[in-house]
């Protein structure tokens, strides 16, 4: 029986979110910044080497630069969650620690990735420097744009939710 | 008939479903969007795929506010209120597309203003970024050009009181020139990174200006009269002989303008012409004006040749960085003026700009200026004593020279080393009557050792006068070794008649 996951994909506006999904799922892009409000629900069905598929249902929720505001509503039956910064804007990392202890405690136990996206703006070395500098840990660093390392996030947290 | 009219209006924003506990959708009003009774409600839309853990819910109500929910080519925002009942859930879907579209429209235009803010705020982060390095590596690379050419034009000097043959002269007098140009290339590299970085202030006091003008109109007549042009100066008769000012930086500014002049004129003339435009209590205004009939700038490029590094590309076959324009703009800007043009292409240009300046009455302004020359001379020739000098300096090129100097003076018994940490040794072992000391030393910094010199506990040695020679030639670095106990400090390259007129003012007779 295939299972269904709710994953929620978190961060500040502009970051990326609905991009980030929009390649996941339909391998497409737009330049154009369209602001998400409430909540936009995609999903995409994985399969794994062993014939098991999962669904993802992916919930893509308005962005905030306060996390404590999200509406607790929508994290309700979350099954994996993404946090999303942007590597160009500090203000979208800038308190990633405390962002996460919120997600923490309003999710516990739920897997969550850290991604940086909109890798493709931003020059590899000043990129390791500003990542060092801010002592920011990541498990991934994506271009919605390039589609670079998107695919691998979004199986990444597909495999983590597989068994769980 | 009240119930018959409220529906014309909410009737059609509201639905209501009713979903039994397996998930499959017993009733709906279809109001919004169409649901098969009979079958999973999951099918209907992700959204009420991850409703599984509503499970058992019972009398609860759980609202979800603006779900973009996709239904076939059906696309609404709506609200969702999920209502536990005993046979399963109540679903009221109310629709406020309109009312979240406008909220929409103002987000977009929060956000995106928010966005360009933050980046704006970084993109002058990282060009303040650049401007800063870019300032540093003039400075630092400046700084490092200082030693060498202290000994090039050190060494030149000292040449040229040699005896020498008429072609021997000849090549000095081309290094000479070579070292002026050197230098003066130097200062203007130096003085565009110090504006720059807001470093730069001016040094005002009495001057007199007809000596300024004299020596501009000398050594560009010459330079005019090389490449067979015609050089004007002309002045107003009624000048004051003394004003106060910054006088290194007007003579910039001049060099600069003329330097310009003489290079872009292939034939004809250039001027420099002073008037006076009024004079009020103690102060002058001053209208200065270097023309040519040069090649000329088109108006396109107006602007651009008071930037820094921005020689046009028809001028590149004439040498030099295309600094010079922008730093006559940079001074004028620090002395309270600005810099004008007229130009036309294949007619000429005409730079001009009027300065207020200071001027003292004349018994005043004279006793403020001194005769640097006689009194180097008037003063060594006095002396009929040897004096024991400790000269700590590290670089080879920069002892050769100051020792040339100093040991042509018959006046010294000479010590050197090039070691900041032997220096304290030194100077508690042997009775110096002075020490010309180097700021930038291996081991240990020149301000800190005077500093611990200062503080020793024998009071000969621990009022040795000191003299610091540096290539840091800013003013917070030399207000900071005078801080640490310096007598006086000298910038490099230095001439020969300054550093003898300082070495001499503080040994006693």
């Amino acid at each position: 029986m295939q299972k269904s996951k709710k994953i929620v994909i978190l961060g500040h506006f502009g970051v990326g979110k609905t991009s980030l999904i929009r390649r996941f799922v339909k391998n497409s892009f737009s330049d154009k910044y369209k602001v998400t409000i409430g909540v936009h629900i995609s999903k995409k069905v994985v399969g794994f080497g062993s014939g098991e598929t999962i669904s993802m249902i992916l919930w893509d929720l308005e962005g905030t630069d306060d996390i404590r505001m999200i509406r607790n509503p929508y994290l309700l039956g979350t099954h994996g969650a993404f946090f999303v910064f942007d590597v160009n804007r500090p203000s979208t990392f800038q308190n990633i620690q405390e962002d996460l202890a919120v997600l923490s405690k309003k999710m516990p136990e739920v897997p969550l990735l850290i991604i940086g996206n909109k890798v493709d703006l931003v020059n590899q070395d000043d990129l390791n420097i500003l990542l060092k500098e801010n002592d920011i840990s990541f498990d991934f660093l994506t271009s919605a744009k390039t589609g670079e390392w998107v695919e691998d996030a979004f199986l990444q947290m597909a495999t983590l939710l597989k068994d769980a | 008939m009240l119930e018959r009219y409220k529906q014309q209006y909410i009737g059609k924003n509201i639905q209501f479903v009713f979903v039994d506990h397996d998930g499959t959708v017993r009733e709906s009003d279809q109001t919004i969007f169409h649901f098969h009774t009979g079958s999973p409600i999951a099918e209907v839309h992700p959204f009420f795929e991850t409703l599984s853990f509503l499970e058992g819910i019972q009398e609860n109500e759980l609202s979800f506010n603006c779900v973009h929910l996709e239904v076939g080519d059906n696309e609404h925002i709506v609200d969702i209120r999920i209502v536990g009942q005993e046979a399963g859930l109540l679903m009221v879907i109310i629709d406020h597309t309109q009312y979240y579209q406008e909220y929409q429209t103002v987000a977009q235009a929060r956000n995106e203003s928010i966005i360009k803010a933050e980046l704006i705020v970084l993109k002058n982060k990282e060009l303040e970024e650049r401007e800063r390095f870019k300032n540093r590596f003039i400075q630092n690379f400046s700084h490092e050009l200082r030693n060498p050419l202290t000994g090039i034009v050190s060494i030149t000097n000292i040449l040229s009181a040699t005896h020498l043959n008429v072609q021997q002269q000849q090549l000095l007098d081309f290094l000479k020139e070579a070292n002026t140009d050197l230098k003066s290339m130097l200062e203007d590299i130096l003085s565009i990174s110090m504006m720059a970085s807001g470093k730069l202030t001016l040094k005002e006091k009495a001057f007199k200006l007809s000596n300024l003008l004299e020596l501009l109109e000398f050594t560009y007549g010459n330079k005019a009269k090389n490449k067979g042009l015609q050089f004007l100066v002309d002045t107003d008769e009624r000048l004051p002989e003394f004003v106060e000012g910054d006088r290194l930086r007007l003579y910039q500014v001049l060099t600069n303008l003329l330097e310009n002049a003489i290079k872009y004129t292939e034939s004809g003339t250039v001027s420099l012409t002073v008037d006076v435009n009024q004079k009020r209590a103690n102060k002058v205004s001053l209208h200065f004006e270097v023309s040519d009939t040069g090649m000329g700038i088109s108006p396109e490029n107006h602007e651009l040749v008071f930037e820094s590094f921005s020689r046009l590309d028809r001028y590149d076959n004439k040498g030099g960085v295309g600094i010079g324009l922008s730093i006559v703009k940079g001074l004028l800007e620090l002395m309270g003026s600005q810099i004008k043009m007229e130009s036309r292409l294949g007619k000429g240009t005409r730079l001009y700009f009027d300065l207020v300046l200071k001027y003292p009455l004349h018994s005043i302004a004279k006793s403020l200026i001194k005769t640097e020359g006689n009194i180097v001379e008037n003063t060594v020739s006095k002396r009929d004593k040897k004096y024991r000098l400790l000269l700590v300096e590290d670089d080879e090129r920069v002892q050769m020279a100051l020792f040339k100097i100093l040991a042509d003076t018959e006046h010294f018994y000479i010590e050197l080393t090039n070691d900041g940490a032997r220096v304290i040794e030194e100077v508690i072992n042997n009775d110096y009557d002075l020490i010309l000391m180097d700021v930038n030393l291996p081991n240990a910094s020149g301000d800190h050792l005077t500093n611990i010199i200062r503080e020793l506990p024998f009071d000969k040695v621990c009022d040795v006068p000191i003299i610091g020679i540096t290539a840091n030639a800013f003013d917070e670095d030399i207000k900071r070794y005078l801080r640490a106990g310096m007598n006086q400090v000298i910038t490099k390259p230095f001439e020969a008649h300054k550093l003898l007129e300082a070495v001499f003012k503080y040994l006693r007779q």
